[in-house]
């Protein structure tokens, strides 16, 4: 770990020096830029590849589609390539600059295989990027899945480096980080809460995404705020040359998708939702029961649309809004959602200098009534985040690109806004909301040094204050670690009065070099900084859980992370293997007290302890690319520890989500045009879990004890589930694209009961017992089967 | 307020006490309520489903356990002392015989216990009136095998019960028709009042871990800030025993004739502590509540060995005033 400033100083320097200013105004280079997008629907195309054949290199397409790159005058032969989609080669005359918008058709039908990448073919070899998955949506939706819908969260805990706690738990590790480590942005927006039903599902609808990014390292600088990864989800923009209708009837969910253009080549719109049906197919049969105003759904809906004013400006609003609804009886009930909104504005400044300006507003919330008359409780919290974020690139030369920016974000914690009544008393034990600012300022650079060394560095800073209004208090901390520490003294702050302050140099480092045409090595070192916390000690993540920002005693977390890797494509790219390690140190981690009360806690700091954490592991990942059998094989083998002063005898011990082996094998069959099969393999080590050793009887009561005082000491059996699922496409007509289907899925093929945890309890019954138990939950317990239609139209 | 504690208020709405243990292989068959939310989607929840196991654990180092809750209820006071034993051992603890036990009080009174049966250590007899005063401070010191186990306790305050209120139900939400209790007291004012309520069946005491029922001032927890206010609603209605039929059907609470106690032993913050970590430990649940448990640990004692804090004892030492209030269920219309 880098601590020394004066380290940190010579690195910037460093860093100033390697970006080369004498050509950053170079005449005599021209410009070939513009927007790359598919030739059906006017979608843009992200990482699509524009290589130039006479200089051996290229560049990719953004996030927006857009593409630049100068080069000397002279004549170039250009080829756009897209995986999936015809590849497009012209010759150029360059000398002046060029402006081309270019449409790639997909791939004739007839030849169209399961394409399960979305980029140049060996960009997994020859990209300076390392630790990143994407997934086609293609692919996900063709993922086996739970009772049959596509799902988002649950396709990424098949890659490399991903995990999850247990089926059902919401959210995914990566890396052996938790949950709160997740940057899971949607249209550059955050989510707080990528979980409906608990975890069960996750908040994206398919239908209405294009593109699915996971960093897990060599984060560029441009990314920051959490410590483990970032899940880049973007959104569709919807077709701007004709209008059309998607969706889907499944076993959980009915959706509908409808896109179109706004002014036809200008402007597009997609407007995407999904409902569960369950309470109303229910509903006949509850009418007359007391359960007739019981409600539980879950919905979500996204919109966006789009507009290109001219050739240098295009804007972009988006908005995501879902909620789950439990409501027992009347509106006594609990809720949560998320909703987003983003508003985007990509300005060419010149063919070289690509802007996007992005303003977002994100809030998650959740609501908890119980009670009605004299007796009521009655109690909200929520997140909300107001932020702006300019990102600028600078397409220098082919040989780099310049990427800088910053961002603004403005926090509201509400950690508890209630009602409460008792017998018709009112008390108020409404929390004080916390109020805290992020900023970031960035600078990066993606070089080419030679055909062999590519490399991608920059430098983040970042800054954290957290501001008044409100109380801060000072703890005793004096008290045995692992206890509970009272209030030694409180200071009251006024509005915007900065109460704490945080800042953190952030280097992001990769570098890749290419051994031959098929094989490269990768190495990167990221260090991030992450201000706000999840605070949850429960073995998932719930929607109660709290975020709490870093406070005068809640000290900011700081990961660093160094990873290598080697990356080979085989058989003309068909193949892609790699195989990378990482270490990751983190400081600050936060954890609680035994007993802590975590919620409607004035005092919450008094329960949460500061540790450390590190993980490290080796990914292993096979891809298979092209042909009618396609699929990859991924497997893990990590650990990932935390040493927290007044737990497990202030030694190192296991995250509740430690797993040492995690294999996913993932396989696609093309049988012929109509049916397509696909099969899912899971295997993961068990998690931990504490038990005791011995029992102590208090009071008619059984209380379990442990002699070692160990936190996570055992191991849970192994997980393994295979699941199944066969895509059915009509037969196909003249003219027609088969554009509706069936899906026939199978969850947990061998009707294993896989275990989730085990817990020890003294039974209710019978009373008075003195019996003490052990009992192995699994969360589903059954082979589940599944059907869904999807229709476009 | 404990998350877990949350969840449980609210699956408890949902599913009103239904026990949540599923048999693995009658998920859809159970009753209508099931079906119902079957319905309603959440059969993804319900078909989680848990099978007892008995997995190894580290050998067993027994460690002396000290049971002492002293009271201001006439009758005998009992102080146990016994060994912990290894989890899944349903037998008898090992008792610990031959210590010498003293209360005594900040007056300068003390209290000699004697051991009655193996383990069992007891003041006074039925007739006695207790010694445990409000607002005393006592301080116990046993000798045993060499070793000096000591604690200290206050006896603070105790609301009196005003009423039990029993009212005759209809059938709702899956909670069967039938006649609930609930108790009517105030918390005194000033913060950090702490209370078990211990409520009784016909002379049974309620002392399943689903029923312990545990309140700081009028509410839950210290942040709850209800300071000084009548006892809060499911504190109030805590006191109904938690009872079902062979099928998990929940059982209605009383029946006229049934006789309600209601006792309200004050406790002090230490005793709330370690009571709410034994409900924590005790009351687990399987089934989707197993996505929201917290890993168990080891219980505070307050009891020193030789003057230090240690871990080579558990259990603890508290001394309460009680306050209590009978009714007997009348029929109703």
């Amino acid at each position: 770990m880098i601590k020394s400033n004066s380290l940190l100083r010579i690195l910037f320097l460093a860093f100033l020096f390697t970006i080369p200013f004498s050509n950053l105004f170079a005449q005599s280079d021209f410009t070939i830029s513009g927007y790359i997008k598919d030739q059906a629907s006017g979608e843009t195309l992200i990482g699509a590849a524009v290589y130039i054949e006479e200089l051996e290199t290229g560049t990719v397409s953004n996030v927006y589609g857009f593409y630049s790159i100068s080069m000397p005058a002279g004549d170039y032969t250009v080829s756009y390539r897209y995986v999936g989609y015809e590849t497009i080669t012209e010759k150029i005359s360059l000398d002046s600059n060029i402006k081309k918008d270019i449409e790639l058709n997909e791939e004739n039908e007839e030849l169209e295989e399961v394409t399960i990448t979305a980029e140049a073919e060996d960009a997994n070899v020859s990209s300076v990027e390392m630790s990143v998955n994407k997934l086609d949506i293609k692919t996900i939706q063709q993922i086996p899945s739970l009772l049959g819908e596509a799902d988002i969260i649950r396709s990424i805990q098949l890659l490399p480096g991903v995990s999850t706690v247990g089926e059902g738990a919401s959210g995914f590790n990566v890396r052996g980080g938790g949950v709160g480590q997740n940057l899971v942005l949607l249209d550059e927006a955050p989510v707080y809460n990528s979980s409906h039903l608990l975890g069960f599902f996750s908040v994206f609808n398919p239908d209405a995404v294009k593109d699915v990014k996971l960093l897990k390292g060599g984060i560029p600088a441009q990314y920051g705020g959490r410590l483990s990864s970032i899940l880049d989800v973007r959104m569709k923009e919807g077709n701007i040359k004709k209008f059309s209708a998607s969706g889907g009837v499944g076993t959980i969910f009915s959706r509908l998708t409808l896109e179109g253009p706004i002014v036809k080549e200008k402007g597009s719109f997609v407007v995407a939702g999904r409902r569960s049906y369950a309470d109303v197919l229910a509903a006949p049969f509850i009418a007359n029961t007391s359960f007739s105003d019981s409600k539980l759904y879950f919905y979500d809906l996204t919109l966006k649309g789009n507009y290109k004013i001219n050739d240098k400006n295009r804007i972009f609003l988006s908005g995501y809004l879902g909620r789950d609804v439990f409501k027992f009886d009347g509106d006594q009930g609990f809720s949560w959602g998320n909703t987003t909104t983003t508003f985007r504005w990509n300005h060419l400044f010149n063919d070289r200098l690509f802007s996007n300006l992005t303003v977002f507003f994100s809030d998650y919330d959740y609501e908890i009534k119980f009670g009605e008359d004299e007796d009521v409780f009655e109690w909200n919290s929520r997140i909300l985040n107001y932020s702006v974020k300019p990102e600028f690139t600078y397409y220098l030369n082919p040989k780099n690109e310049l990427t800088f920016g910053g961002q603004a974000i403005l926090y509201d914690f509400e950690p508890a806004t209630t009602q409460a009544i008792s017998a018709g008393e009112i008390s108020s034990i409404t929390l004080d909301n916390k109020y805290a600012l992020e900023s970031a300022i960035y600078l990066a650079n993606q070089q080419t040094i030679s055909e062999k060394i590519s490399l991608q560095y920059g430098l983040r800073f970042s800054m954290f204050n957290y501001m008044g209004p409100g109380s801060a208090y000072e703890y005793f901390d004096d008290v045995t670690p692992g206890l509970r520490r009272g209030v030694a003294s409180e200071e009251v702050f006024d509005r915007w009065e900065t109460i704490e302050t945080y800042t953190n140099f952030e280097p992001r480092f990769s570098m890749k070099y290419q051994l031959d045409a098929t094989s490269s090595i990768k190495a990167s070192y990221n260090r991030t900084a992450q201000y706000i916390h999840l605070v949850s000690n429960t073995t998932a993540s719930n929607p109660l859980d709290v975020w709490t920002p870093s406070t005068n005693n809640i000290r900011p977390m700081q990961a660093d992370q160094i990873a290598l890797g080697y990356f080979k494509n085989l058989k003309e790219n068909a193949y892609e293997a790699s195989v990378e390690v990482y270490y990751k140190d983190i400081q600050n981690i936060v954890d609680y007290i035994d007993g802590a009360d975590l919620l409607i806690n004035r005092f919450l700091e008094g329960d949460l302890l500061a540790g450390e954490g590190r993980a490290f592991g080796a990914e292993f990942y096979l891809k298979k690319n092209t042909g009618k059998f396609t699929g990859w094989l991924s497997y893990t083998l990590a650990r990932s520890e935390r040493l927290v002063n007044g737990i497990n005898n202030n030694e190192w011990y296991p995250n509740r989500f430690d797993q040492l082996h995690n294999l996913s094998l993932v396989g696609f069959y093309k049988l012929n045009n109509r049916w397509t099969f696909s099969m899912n393999f899971a295997y993961n080590s068990g998690t931990p879990a504490t038990f005791p050793n011995s029992r102590l009887e208090v009071q008619g009561y059984i209380v379990p004890h442990s002699n070692s005082n160990k936190r996570n000491n055992v191991r849970i059996p192994d997980y393994h589930r295979l699941d199944f699922s066969a895509t059915l496409y009509p037969k196909k007509k003249e003219n027609r694209k088969n554009d509706s289907y069936w899906v026939f899925s199978l969850y947990n093929v061998y009707n294993r009961r896989n275990p989730f945890s085990i817990y020890f309890t003294q039974p209710d019954v019978p009373r008075d017992n003195n019996l003490t138990q052990a009992f192995q939950v699994a969360i589903f317990g059954s082979i589940i089967p599944a059907v869904s239609y999807n229709f476009k139209f | 307020m404990k998350t877990r504690k949350v969840l449980f208020i609210i699956k408890n709405q949902l599913f009103k006490n239904r026990a949540m243990k599923i048999n693995c292989f009658s998920v859809f068959a159970k009753n209508r309520l099931i079906s119902i939310y079957t319905l309603l989607g959440l059969f993804l929840a319900l078909q989680a489903c848990e099978d007892e196991i008995t997995p190894t654990l580290d050998p067993l180092e027994p460690l002396v356990t000290i049971d002492a809750w002293l009271h201001s209820k006439s009758g005998e006071q009992v102080i146990y002392i016994q060994e912990t034993t290894s989890y899944f051992d349903q037998s008898e603890p090992p008792a610990r015989s031959g210590a010498e036990i003293v209360v005594s009080d900040d007056l300068g009174n003390t209290f000699e216990f004697n051991e009655t049966e193996a383990g069992k250590y007891v003041w006074g007899d039925e007739s006695s009136f207790s010694f445990v005063n409000t607002n005393r401070i006592y301080e116990l010191e046993i000798n045993l095998d060499g070793d000096v186990y000591s604690a200290v306790s206050e006896a603070n305050r105790s609301p009196t019960v005003d009423s039990i209120v029993v009212e005759k139900r209809e059938e709702d939400l899956g909670q069967p028709a039938g006649y609930y209790a609930q108790f009517y007291a105030r918390d005194f004012t000033g913060p950090g009042d702490t209370y078990w309520i211990r409520s009784y069946k016909n002379g049974e005491y309620l002392g399943k871990p689903s029923e312990i029922n545990l309140a700081y001032d009028a509410a839950f927890s210290a942040g709850g800030n209800f300071d000084g206010f009548t006892f809060i609603s499911p504190i109030r209605e805590g006191i109904n025993p938690n009872d079902e039929d062979e099928n998990e059907e929940a059982l209605p609470p009383f029946e006229p004739g049934d006789v309600v106690r209601v006792e309200i032993w004050s406790i002090t913050n230490g005793a709330f502590q370690f009571l709410a970590d034994v409900a924590d430990l005790t009351n687990r649940e399987g089934g989707t509540q197993a996505l929201f448990q917290s890993p168990i640990f080891n219980t505070k004692t307050n009891i020193l060995l030789n003057g230090q804090t240690t871990d080579k004892v558990v259990g603890y030492f508290n001394t309460s005033m009680v306050n209590s209030l009978e009714k007997t269920v009348e029929e109703q219309e």
